[in-house]
C-alpha cells in the first residue's frame, strides 16, 4: 500500500503542474482586456480558473490515466482492489487540492468575490466529483470503445475553447466588469437539490462500474 | 513450494485459447516456454502472474491464491513484451519513467544491477518507447525482468529483436542471475536452438495444450531420427511413436519418441541421429504441414 | 576447456569428455581445482544443472573429488583412469566403425591391415 501511496501521489504532483500551466493560461487570457481590475480582483478570480482547469484535467487525464497507467500497475503486480483505491485517492487528493487552494486564496484575499467563492465551495465541490466521475467513464469508455470518446473529448475541447474564446471575447471588449463577473458567480452560491444528490450517485455509479471493468480487465501495454 | 495452475481454460471470442492447462512451476529451474505463434504462450504467462483472470481454473503460490494476494503477487515478476505502436500510451513514455515505476512497485529491487545493466546495454534511459525499435525494447523488458528479484520470474519472447551478440549476452546474464539467486524463470521463445543448453525443464505449448513438460535433456534423448529405405524404417520403428514422416524416393525419414524401455531396432539397416530440441519440436508441432 | 559444444551429443557427456581431455593434455593437473558448475554453466551458456551432471558423472568415477566448502578437484591418477576407460572403449568407438565402413566399402582385412601397417602411429 505504501509503494501505491508513493506513485499516486507523485502522480498527482506531476498532473498538478499540468493544472495549473492550465489555470495560468486562463488568468493571462483574462488580464488581456483587464483595465479597472485591480491585482485583489483579479486574485479573487483566479481560483474559478483553478476550478475551471481542474475540471478540464479530469476530463482529460483520467482517460489517459487509465489506458496507460491501470494497466501498468496491474503488469507490475499490483491488485486490482489497490489499483482503484490508489486510483481513487489520487483523485481525492486532486479535488482536495484545488478546494483548499481556493479556499486559502478567498481567504487571503477579502472581497466581494471571495465572500461569494467561500459560500460556493459546496457546489463547487459537487461539480468537481461530478467532472471526476465523467472523466473516469470517459476513461473507461476510451479502453472499450476508442472512437466513441475520441468524439467526445473533441465536443469537450471544442466547448472548453468555446469557453475560453467568448470569455475572451467578452473580457478584451471590456464586457467582463467586476459587477458582471460577480453576477455569473454568485450563481454558484446556490446548491440545487439535484445537483447535491448527482454527485454522490455519479462517484457510487463510477467506482462500480470501474470495479466491475477492472475485475475482468486484461493487461496489454 | 511451487506455482501450480490447474485446469486453465482461457477463451476469446468463442475460440479457446487454453484448454485444460495443468502445470507444476518448481522453485529453483529455468522453464522454457515453447510453441508456435498464437499456441498461447502470453496468455499462459498472463493468466500465471494475474494479469488476465482465466475463464477456468485455479493459480496457487505455495498454496494460497495469486489472483488478488498481494502476498502472492509480489513474487511474481511477468515482465511483458512491450509494444509501443502509436494507438498505445507507451509510445510518449521514457525508459526512465518505466524503470522508476517498476522500482517503485518491486519490492526488492536492485538498482546496482539496473545501472549496471543500463550501461551493459548501452540503453539511453531519455529515450521515449515510441523512438525505440524492438531490440532496444526488448532490453527494457529484461532490465526489469533481471532486477525485479521476483522469485518467479517470466520472460516473454525477450530475445525478439536482438542480435546475435546481445541474445548470447542475455542467456549469460540469466545464468549469472540464476547461478547467484536460485530464482525460477521461465522463459518463452520461438528461437529455440540457442535456448535450449539453458533450459533445464521445456513446456511445449501447442494449439492450448500442454504436449510436453519435462526435463530439456531427458526428452531431448527421449527422440531420435531413423531414415534408411522406407521398408526397413517402418520395420525398425514399428510399434513406436513416429512423427513426422518425410519420404523422398525409396528413402524415409521419421523423429520418433521413444518411451522409458523402449529402443529403435538397431538390427535394420537404419541410420539413427540424435535431434535438437528444435528438430523434435517441429516433429512435434509441425505435423499438420507433413500430412 | 574451450572446445564448442555439438549436438551429436547430450551437453552433460560432452562437459565431462572435455575436462578428460584437458586432464589428458594436461591442462587441469591432478590435485588441481577444475571450474565450479557455475563458471561452465556460463562459459558455455547452458544450465548448471546440466554442468553439475557432467561433473557429477566425473566425481562418480573417481577422476574428480569434491573439497567440501572450496570445489572440485582432479583426483591423484586421474590420468591414468581415463587413459584405461579410453583404451577399453577404442575398440568399441572406433575400430567397429571402421570395419562397419570397410565392410560397406568391400574392403578386405588384409587391406586394412595394409593400410594400417603403412602408418605411423
Amino acid at each position: 500500500m505504501k509503494r501505491n501511496l508513493r506513485f499516486w501521489s507523485r502522480y498527482t504532483w506531476e498532473s498538478a503542474g499540468a493544472t495549473l500551466t492550465c489555470a495560468a493560461v486562463l488568468a493571462v487570457i483574462s488580464l488581456f482586456g483587464a483595465e479597472g481590475l485591480d491585482f485583489g480582483t483579479f486574485a479573487m478570480v483566479v481560483p474559478y480558473y483553478l476550478v475551471l482547469s481542474s475540471i478540464f484535467m479530469m476530463l482529460m487525464i483520467n482517460t489517459g490515466c487509465q489506458t496507460l497507467y491501470v494497466p501498468l500497475l496491474l503488469s507490475m503486480g499490483e491488485t486490482r482492489r489497490n489499483v482503484l483505491l490508489g486510483f481513487h485517492y489520487y483523485r481525492a487528493l486532486i479535488i482536495a487540492v484545488t478546494m483548499a487552494a481556493c479556499a486559502v486564496i478567498w481567504l487571503l484575499v477579502p472581497g466581494e468575490v471571495s465572500a461569494i467563492g467561500l459560500r460556493s465551495i459546496p457546489t463547487i465541490l459537487c461539480v468537481l466529483l461530478i467532472a471526476a466521475a465523467v472523466g473516469s467513464v470517459m476513461g473507461t469508455l476510451f479502453v472499450k470503445w476508442r472512437w466513441l470518446s475520441m468524439v467526445i473529448i473533441i465536443l469537450i475541447c471544442g466547448g472548453a475553447g468555446g469557453v475560453v474564446g467568448f470569455a475572451g471575447e467578452a473580457v478584451a471588449s471590456g464586457k467582463m466588469s467586476l459587477a458582471k463577473t460577480v453576477d455569473i458567480v454568485s450563481h454558484l452560491m446556490e446548491l440545487p437539490w439535484w445537483l447535491l444528490a448527482a454527485a454522490p450517485v455519479s462517484l457510487g455509479l463510477d467506482i462500480l462500474f470501474q470495479w466491475l471493468l477492472l475485475r475482468r480487465q486484461e493487461v496489454k501495454l | 513450494m511451487s506455482l501450480h495452475c490447474e485446469n486453465i481454460v482461457k477463451t476469446y471470442s468463442g475460440k479457446d485459447v487454453l484448454q485444460d492447462v495443468t502445470l507444476d512451476l518448481q522453485p529453483g529451474k529455468i522453464y522454457g516456454l515453447i510453441g508456435r505463434n498464437g499456441a498461447g504462450k502470453t496468455t499462459l504467462l498472463s493468466i500465471l502472474s494475474a494479469q488476465n483472470p482465466a475463464g477456468k481454473g485455479t493459480v496457487t503460490l505455495d498454496g494460497e491464491p495469486v489472483w488478488e494476494h498481494r502476498k502472492s503477487l509480489a513474487k511474481i515478476c511477468f515482465s511483458r513484451e512491450l509494444n509501443a505502436n502509436a494507438e498505445s500510451g507507451l509510445a510518449a513514455m521514457k525508459a526512465k519513467e518505466y524503470l522508476r515505476i517498476a522500482s517503485t512497485y518491486y519490492e526488492d529491487w536492485d538498482k546496482a544491477l539496473e545501472e549496471r545493466l543500463v550501461k551493459l546495454f548501452d540503453l539511453n534511459v531519455k529515450k521515449k518507447f515510441g523512438k525505440m525499435n524492438k531490440g532496444l525494447l526488448s532490453m527494457v523488458t529484461i532490465i526489469v525482468a533481471l532486477c525485479s528479484k521476483a522469485p518467479y520470474t517470466f520472460l516473454d519472447e525477450p530475445v525478439a529483436g536482438l542480435d546475435v551478440v546481445a541474445r548470447e549476452r542475455f542467456y549469460k546474464l540469466l545464468l549469472e542471475e540464476y547461478s547467484n539467486s536460485g530464482r525460477t524463470f521461465v522463459v518463452s521463445t520461438h528461437i529455440i536452438e540457442e535456448a535450449a543448453d539453458v533450459l533445464e525443464e521445456v513446456i511445449i505449448l501447442h494449439e492450448g495444450k500442454t504436449l510436453i513438460n519435462a526435463d530439456t535433456q531427458a526428452f531431448v534423448d527421449s527422440a531420435v531420427h531413423v531414415s534408411g529405405k522406407i521398408e526397413e524404417v517402418d520395420a525398425a520403428t514399428a510399434g513406436l511413436e513416429v512423427h513426422h514422416p518425410e519420404t523422398v524416393g525409396r528413402s524415409k525419414g521419421v523423429t520418433v519418441f521413444l518411451r522409458p524401455g523402449q529402443r529403435v531396432d538397431e538390427s535394420r539397416d537404419v541410420s539413427v541421429q540424435p535431434v535438437s530440441l528444435q528438430r523434435a519440436f517441429v516433429a512435434l508441432c509441425g505435423e499438420e504441414e507433413a500430412k | 576447456m574451450n572446445e564448442r559444444l555439438t549436438e551429436q551429443k547430450s551437453i552433460y557427456l560432452q562437459i565431462s569428455e572435455m575436462i578428460e581431455t584437458d586432464i589428458l593434455r594436461e591442462i587441469l593437473l591432478e590435485e588441481e581445482q577444475v571450474p565450479s558448475t557455475n563458471e561452465l554453466a556460463k562459459l558455455y551458456t547452458i544450465n548448471p544443472a546440466t554442468a553439475a551432471k557432467g561433473v557429477g558423472l566425473l566425481v562418480d568415477e573417481g577422476i574428480l573429488y569434491k573439497r567440501r566448502g572450496i570445489g572440485m578437484f582432479v583426483s591423484k591418477g586421474a590420468r591414468e583412469k581415463i587413459l584405461a576407460k579410453r583404451k577399453a572403449a577404442f575398440a568399441e568407438n572406433h575400430v567397429v566403425p571402421l570395419l562397419a565402413e570397410a565392410r560397406s566399402l568391400g574392403i578386405s582385412k588384409e587391406e586394412l591391415l595394409t593400410m594400417i601397417g603403412e602408418r605411423n602411429i
